[in-house]
């Protein structure tokens, strides 16, 4: 029997679980596998196309009570940013940005994308300082199929930025293929394979003076810091890793960094675990059981967080008849009536598709409720992606509001 | 086709791609020669067709330790999937002898065990006839083998007198190839804690559950087997009496691994997992209904713990933690290591040793910074491992649970 | 204005128009064929990818079902390529006439149609996933072919052979001197230029826009497009062509073609071919249907669905729509309307697409006093570069069935490991190497969408997910130096994301809603292209967003 039970290993379940093992619980994450962290770029977005992202929240929870931010409260996301950046500052991996002000980041495209924090490997790649009329270099390597130079560099030249493109030679390794991300983050981490890297950019900078280097976020994976300030000495440059393709390296390294300090608290995980149903008395869930093999797991604990995600994370699926189910305790959602209300006839529409607001409708304590209002379980709290009524992507708040109601459920 | 085998089918759909599974494949970290669960899985399936010649050879790199199940966020069984493929491929191309061999667990034990096993034990420490074997079998000569028992566990219980007698619950054990012919101790130490919790052990006639005709892809040989322990285990799983296994991979193909693989589904079949449990899976169990003797010494030691990959698939979180977490003073810690490297039979082979040496190496280190003599772990093979490349003992997680009810083994 | 001269201006780039591009050009008569799109941008390009053996036509359309009997076993030979042997079963589901078996196997004897009955349990030992409740199986000569391929290779033998084919260009209108018709002015889409063409002959051979390009001419030809919705599966669940055994009717086929298993189709006249939509009832009807044939076929992951429109000719003298046949007619306009110089070829199959040709050249050869014989189906034809080499022996499977110069599902699988290539996939999905994309774009690709038809590029599963992203890079990087600007990069990946999501939506559920929000994270999230919008347009060689080409899905 556990204090609490957390479902779900993306940001909002592991800073739930990291509050509730704080204060002394006996806490287990339960998790089909890996998700959202593994796929986004290890930043953290706050609120997108606002200059003060946190003034923008005030405003947005005004306007919208219901949104995650407003029933997380302005403390619950600071403090919240302030524990994971405590957590990234003491693991050598600090997160850096401001509540008052977007960065802007260089995508793998060359768009310039907002953010409120971001790994101290990117935080040289805001817009505003490679608008300083230096000259800025983007390398890759042309063994990496996810990381493309050259039209970066095009895109931010349109952007006012003064930007060229170059492929790295990769240095001699162990292997002979199959350089992903995740490859050359490991082989990062290696100290002659980035003395190599380095002499490289040193010949970069010297012919062509940058003053800053974009490369793909690979990094390293356990230590990102160490391997860019590295590189950083040996080229007489600031590097800059900029997000690529899922699997995101960057966005594992922050889930890294939640899995180590859970565990340091005594949390437990569990992957691998799909929650499947629920059994509850009245309002009071009493287990969940995991798929197993041969026969179902059951678990218990006295209260519960449902951070399964949205559409994207699983916790919400759609059936080809046009229903949506909530995946693991089989909640009430709140959704779009039927299919042809789910899509904006343009993929990129500014207001996003209706279906992916779909969730769970809760109470100002998170807890979930029916269509009616009437609370279903009042042991169970709900978090991040599986919540109703936004669209982290669009909003540019998926970080944001995972924190914040992560955190505010890990408190009270 | 029923719904079992229509999900396992349909579970290569519910791959979006994401990668996550590649970037966690502890094979794919350390070799080229795997391009990663994902491209041989789901992917490389949709390529494949019963009907027409097999196109892919690189997924028999793939060591079946799981991890990628286990990160997997949308639930496509890719392990499975490659299993099935490599069976495809054996079916296809034949097996080599050296896979024959090391595929059969039971037989091997038996001709090495007994009196003679000295001779057999030494044989196999003679770096000569290491050599020969490497270059005929194509076992690699650092490859870590067991030590074959001068007595088998089966011949030890026909003599065992149980300490007490009268009506009392009954249980199953099923101990495995490994402790009939290497390991009699673990064996030995089961029957003493089932027995010290007022257990009827009862140990019916088996064969090797499997497991390793199923990963070199013999399928149609480890269906025999198979086919004899659910006629063997069958009456006692319909009369309520649960069957227990130290070896969490022979209880893993019980409940799971050979259902799935063979597509067996049938009643008889699914008996028998129903009723299958990991030895600490059934102590917990014990525990959560208040029937788990608590009668343990004070063991004041903090030791190396790895949760084996055939373990982790059982889905049924750690056991091992939540029982010997009750033994006074006994601190385990569990290593974070994907896998041992040896994946049962993978690791013995000349062209993966090294393969199964690089993944294995997060786990040896934790095991050595530990500076314990001892480490446990659940499976044997990883044992082996474990003990060959850093020369730390191990032991089975139930030999520690006897020493703490003080039961003399 | 540019003017050109040519023979015979071929009108349309489908099956039918560069199968008559080739024996044209093989016979030695000076032809261009302009096409408004890519080559095979209609409806061969939006067809199931089922070589009939004519099991189909047998009952309501005999001639049809002698026809493509013969050019199954012709198409076969020359382009073996394209074409995998799959087999087709005609199956009775309990849900079908029974009576109709015996008709079916008389008619199939009548018609010349190959037909041999099996039982139930071969077919559910060849299928296990077939419905156990079939009661009767015949099985005919059915296969998948690549229509975008072959009709790439046509395209290429007719260049070989001194055609010229202009893709991306549009008639804006016929050139007509009193009743002759001396040519046509077309638009080049890619840079709004205006070309003349005078020619001896105009061949009409615009399939369901034939209507169109008749009217330009002021002659009335009337053609019915017959929408037909399609739904791609994410895996072949069976590996044969599986037909209910009736007549025609809507989402009764299941075509195994490359990775996927598609069912179609409905048919539903629509007024313009350029303006229909895919119904959510049509998908749901087909899922039922599908049912039937494949129990839990609802279960399996839909990928995409679209839509082409059946070329039906309505002779002046059939009253109703329904009894329109499945063959194809040559329409000589002197004879008929007065007006000389032009020739429709209209109806037809994919299938049939070469013998429509023959007759057609036949005609205009005689016309133009050339004697030269048909050769097209005797000789084989070539395959373009960005296709999987040819002649690549495939040393991972020692079988020699792998060593068929006919395609076969394992082989894109098994040159990727024999090369050891896994690392260089541009497309993993569908097994697409770095190499086959340059060879695309080197090939002329106008768009992403040219190089999805050519190599399969962002047809899987994750539908581009990864691979837009890295095949708009190389798109960039190979032409840069030829003007295309990473404002047209941009504009082509926009493009492209839209064109992908009208076929998304309408069977975005489950694993591909999942899908699809995962896309969104990677476009609108990682890489922020929605950013990139005021840095996006038209041009640099591509065509993205000309009205011309644009499918308006009324609703999706």
């Amino acid at each position: 029997m556990y204090d609490t039970i957390v479902i779900g290993a993306g940001l909002s379940g592991m800073l739930a679980a990291i509050g509730r093992a704080e204060r002394g619980e006996k806490v287990l994450v339960l998790a089909k596998g890996h998700g959202a962290t593994h796929w986004s770029t290890g930043c953290i977005d706050l609120l997108a196309d606002v200059d003060d992202p946190f003034a923008g929240i005030a405003q947005l929870a005004s306007q919208r009570p219901n949104h995650p931010y407003a029933l997380a409260g302005p403390a619950m996301i600071e403090q919240g940013i302030a524990r994971l950046r405590a957590i990234g500052e003491a693991a050598g991996y600090p997160l850096a940005g401001s509540l008052n002000r977007n960065l802007l980041l260089p995508t793998a495209l060359g768009a310039l994308r907002p953010t409120a924090f971001a790994p101290a490997t990117m935080i040289a790649g805001d817009a505003r300082q490679l608008r300083d009329g230096r000259p800025t270099l983007i390398a890759g390597f042309a063994e990496l199929r996810d990381f493309f130079p050259p039209l970066i560099a095009a895109n931010l030249r349109a952007q006012g930025i003064a930007a060229e493109a170059a492929q790295l030679t990769l240095p001699p390794t162990g292997r002979q293929r199959d350089f992903s991300p995740m490859t050359l983050a490991r082989l990062c981490e290696q100290p002659a394979f980035r003395a190599k890297l380095g002499e490289q950019l040193a010949a970069h900078v010297r012919k062509g003076g940058y003053a800053r280097i974009g490369m793909p976020a690979i990094l390293g994976l356990k230590h990102a810091t160490e391997v860019a300030r590295d590189l950083q000495n040996q080229a007489g440059a600031l590097i800059f890793e900029i997000p690529t393709l899922p699997v995101s390296v960057a966005g594992m390294r922050l889930y890294q960094i939640l899995e180590d300090e859970l565990l340091r608290l005594g949390g437990h995980i569990q992957l691998g675990g799909f929650v499947q149903r629920a059994e509850g008395i009245g309002d009071t869930l009493v287990a969940v059981f995991s798929e197993a093999a041969a026969r179902e797991q059951r678990h218990t604990a006295r209260r519960w967080v449902l951070a399964t995600g949205g559409i994207l994370g699983g916790g919400v699926r759609a059936t080809p008849e046009g229903h949506l189910r909530e995946t693991a305790l089989d909640l009430p959602l709140q959704a779009p009536d039927g299919r042809a209300g789910w899509f904006a006839p343009r993929f990129l529409n500014e207001q996003g598709h209706p279906v992916f607001q779909s969730g769970v409708r809760v109470d100002q304590r998170l807890r979930p409720l029916d269509a009616a209002g009437r609370l279903v379980y009042e042991n169970v709290q709900v978090v991040g992606g599986a919540l109703a009524g936004y669209d982290p992507i669009r909003e540019g708040c998926l970080e944001g509001a995972a924190i914040a109601t992560g955190w505010a459920v890990g408190q009270h | 086709m029923d719904h079992i085998e229509l999900s396992l089918i349909q579970s290569l759909d519910h791959c979006i791609k994401c990668n996550i599974c590649t970037s966690a494949c502890p094979v794919a970290a350390v070799t080229d020669a795997f391009p990663g669960p994902k491209y041989v899985g789901p992917q490389a399936q949709r390529f494949r067709h019963a009907a027409q010649p097999v196109p892919d050879a690189s997924v028999d790199y793939c060591s079946g330790c799981r991890v990628c199940n286990q990160v997997c966020p949308t639930g496509v069984r890719i392990a499975e999937l490659n299993a099935r493929a490599r069976a495809q491929i054996v079916a296809e191309r034949g097996m080599p002898l050296r896979n024959r061999i090391i595929a059969r667990s039971g037989l091997v034990g038996r001709l090495s065990s007994g009196p003679h096993a000295p001779l057999v034990n030494f044989t196999l420490n003679f770096a000569p006839a290491r050599w020969l074997i490497e270059q005929v079998m194509g076992i690699h000569r650092h490859a870590p083998l067991p030590k074959a028992s001068t007595y088998t566990f089966r011949s030890w219980f026909k003599r065992h007198k149980p300490a007490t007698n009268g009506r009392r619950p009954q249980v199953v054990y099923f101990h495995g190839c490994s402790t009939n012919y290497y390991e009699p101790r673990v064996g030995k130490a089961a029957i003493a804690v089932l027995e010290h919790l007022g257990f009827e052990v009862i140990v019916p006639p088996q064969r090797c559950c499997g497991l390793p005709l199923l990963s070199n892809g013999d399928f149609p040989a480890a269906q025999r087997y198979h086919e004899y322990n659910v006629a063997q285990l069958l009456p006692y799983a319909r009369a309520g009496i649960p069957i227990v296994g130290t070896s969490t991979s022979c209880t893993l193909t019980l409940k799971e691994e050979a259902p799935e693989l063979l597509g067996l589904h049938g009643d008889d079949v699914r008996a028998v997992a129903a009723g299958t449990y990991d030895i600490f899976e059934f102590l917990r169990n014990l525990h959560e209904q208040g029937r788990l003797r608590t009668d343990f010494r004070p063991i004041e030691r903090t030791l190396p713990y790895h949760p084996p990959c055939q373990l982790r698939a059982h889905r049924i979180g750690r056991p091992v933690l939540d029982v010997l977490g009750l033994v006074p003073g006994l601190r385990l810690r569990e290593s974070r290591a994907e896998c041992c490297g040896i994946a049962g039979t993978y690791g013995l082979k000349r062209e993966k040793y090294q393969i199964a040496m690089d993944v294995g190496k997060p786990l040896f280190d934790f095991v050595r910074a530990s500076g314990q003599d001892l480490a446990l772990c659940d499976s044997e093979t990883c044992r082996w491992q474990i003990s060959g490349a850093t020369g730390v003992a191990t032991r089975h997680p139930i030999e520690i649970l006897a020493e703490a009810y003080g039961l003399a083994v | 204005m540019q003017t050109l001269s040519t023979d015979v201006l071929v009108i349309g780039g489908g099956a039918t128009g560069t199968g008559c591009a080739l024996d044209l050009a093989m016979r030695g008569i000076r032809c261009i064929l302009v096409e408004k799109g890519d080559v095979t941008h209609g409806t061969t390009g939006r067809y199931h990818g089922l070589l009939h053996s004519g099991g189909r036509y047998v009952t309501k359309d005999p001639q049809s079902a002698t026809e493509c009997a013969r050019e199954n076993a012709i198409l076969r030979r020359i382009m073996p390529h394209c074409i995998e042997q799959t087999s087709g079963f005609f199956v009775i589901t309990p849900w079908d006439d029974e009576s109709y078996g015996d008709v079916f196997v008389a008619n199939c004897h009548r018609t010349g149609v190959p037909v041999q009955e099996i039982t139930v349990a071969e077919m559910l030992r060849r299928e296990p996933a077939l419905n156990p409740r079939i009661s009767r199986v015949f099985e005919v000569p059915d296969a998948s072919a690549d229509s975008f391929l072959a009709t790439h290779s046509v395209a290429l033998a007719a260049r070989e052979y001194g055609a010229e084919i202009r893709t991306y260009h549009n008639v804006v209108d016929l050139i007509r001197v009193g009743n002759r018709v001396m040519g046509a002015i077309v638009e080049d889409l890619r840079s709004g230029e205006r070309i003349r063409i005078d020619c001896a002959y105009v061949l009409n051979a615009a399939g369901a826009w034939a209507g169109k390009i008749a009217a330009l001419a002021g002659v009335t030809v009337t053609v019915v497009p017959g929408k037909g919705t399609m739904v791609a599966m994410n895996h072949r669940m069976v590996n044969t062509v599986v037909n209910r055994c009736k007549l025609p009717s809507d989402g009764d086929i299941i075509v195994p073609i490359h990775t996927v298993a598609v069912i179609g189709t409905t048919d539903v006249h629509v007024p313009d071919p350029d303006v229909f939509g895919i119904e959510p009832e049509e998908i749901q009807f087909m899922l039922d249907e599908g049912e039937k044939l494949i129990p839990g076929f609802r279960q399996y992951r839909a990928l995409r669905a679209w839509a082409g429109v059946r070329p039906l000719y309505k002779d002046k003298d059939v009253a109703s729509d329904r009894d329109i046949p499945r063959t194809f007619k040559l329409l000589d306009h002197e004879e008929r309307d007065g007006v000389s110089g032009i020739f429709s070829i209209v109806g037809g199959k994919w299938t049939t697409y070469r013998l429509m040709a023959e007759q057609t050249v036949n005609e205009l050869a005689r016309r133009l006093g050339n004697t030269q014989p048909c050769r097209t189906a005797s000789e084989v034809l070539p395959v373009p570069r960005f296709e999987h080499r040819a002649h690549a022996m495939v040393t991972v499977s020692p079988d020699p069935a792998a060593q068929t110069p006919h395609y076969w599902l394992g082989k894109p699988l098994a040159l990727v490991e024999s090369e050891h290539a896994a690392a260089d996939l541009i497309c993993e999905c569908e097994l697409v190497t770095r190499d086959r994309i340059v060879a695309a774009i080197d090939a002329g690709a106008h768009n992403l969408d040219d190089i999805r038809r050519d190599v399969r590029m962002g047809m899987g599963p994750c539908q581009g997910g990864w691979c837009i992203y890295r095949t708009a890079n190389l798109l960039y990087e190979r032409r840069c130096a030829d003007g295309l600007s990473h404002t047209h990069a941009n504009e082509a990946i926009l493009h492209f994301l839209q064109e992908r999501w009208k076929g998304l939506t309408p069977v975005l559920w489950g694993d591909q809603l999942r899908q699809a929000r995962l896309d969104e994270l990677i476009y609108a999230g990682v890489l922020g292209i929605h950013r990139l919008r005021a840095l996006a347009e038209p041009g640099g060689g591509l065509v993205t967003q000309h009205p011309a080409i644009a499918t308006e899905y009324v609703q999706a």
